[in-house]
């Protein structure tokens, strides 16, 4: 059993959350380009590494960012997410 | 937002054992529905203020609950999410107090369950993942997980000596959480009790 830790409630099985994609910016979309625009919306980084994803434990509806190497398939660490840097 | 159930999610499935028997699987585990207790639920910002302010404790640590004066409990789930329970005379005021800046209601129509028991740990290992024999119920813990695939908030407690928790979850997964349940509890010797007996 694949175990992630919530933020908030600790170590629980990975059957306790949902997976809602990589950590992406959004383009400002008065300012984007349709190419820019097209890539943010269409486009996703399908390529191995350390990536910083969207996860929520569902129980309690906490929303929290994992930083994940999909090469390995190891949690390297997870925190609450505090706005982009 | 108001919500003492004019019918528990689980009223016609719900069939307690004769009285005879029900002290006996009280012993083993037993199970009792309390969804018709009058509760509110709250969430926001200004949540903690508000509710200081009515002049009820807020628990300081999210996930734990603490006591109410006159029955009743009030359960923080996470950092600004409040779960009050209690009798008509505790919730109605509360659910009729205007709302300040930041609160916002939340709906809470659910399913509630007592059980409790000497072989209740058996039970928890069957249907959940958190292993509850290491919390202090003198902590007052709050757990929110999934119960054979149903999304609850427990709270563990010590009643007479025995193991017991009580259990919320969404009132349209009662029925399916209920029959588990029960399932597993008269496996184990216990059944369906009166909720006075826990006390």
């Amino acid at each position: 059993m694949k175990i992630l830790t919530c933020p908030l409630n600790g170590p629980r099985p990975v059957s306790e959350f949902f997976y809602w994609g990589e950590v992406r910016p959004m383009p400002n979309p008065a300012a984007a380009s349709d190419d820019e625009w097209a890539d943010y919306v269409f486009n996703r980084n399908g390529a191995p590494g350390v990536k910083r994803e969207w996860w929520c434990h569902t129980p309690s509806n906490t929303w929290f960012i994992a930083e994940r190497d999909t090469e390995k398939d190891v949690v390297l660490k997870t925190y609450f997410y505090t706005g982009e840097e | 937002m108001i919500s003492a159930l004019a019918v528990s999610p689980v009223a016609e499935i719900a069939t307690l054992l004769a009285p005879a028997a029900q002290p006996a699987a009280v012993a083993r585990l037993g199970i009792a529905d309390v969804s018709a207790t009058a509760r509110y639920g709250c969430k926001g910002p200004g949540t903690i203020a508000w509710l200081e302010n009515l002049g009820l404790p807020v628990p300081p640590q999210p996930n734990s609950w603490l006591p109410l004066d006159g029955g009743g409990l009030i359960a923080r789930l996470g950092f600004t999410e409040f779960l009050i329970e209690g009798p008509d005379a505790l919730i109605a005021p509360l659910a009729s107090a205007p709302r300040a800046a930041g609160v916002y209601p939340v709906l809470r129509q659910d399913a509630a369950l007592i059980l409790g028991g000497a072989r209740l740990d058996e039970l928890l290992r069957q249907t959940c993942n958190v292993n509850f024999r290491p919390l202090d119920p003198a902590t007052r813990p709050v757990v929110l997980t999934s119960m054979v695939g149903v999304g609850v908030t427990v709270i563990p407690e010590l009643r007479n000596g025995q193991p017991f928790v009580r259990v919320w979850c969404d009132g349209t997964y009662g029925h399916y959480l209920w029959e588990t349940l029960l399932g597993i509890a008269v496996e184990l010797g216990g059944g369906n009790v009166a909720a006075h007996h826990f006390n």
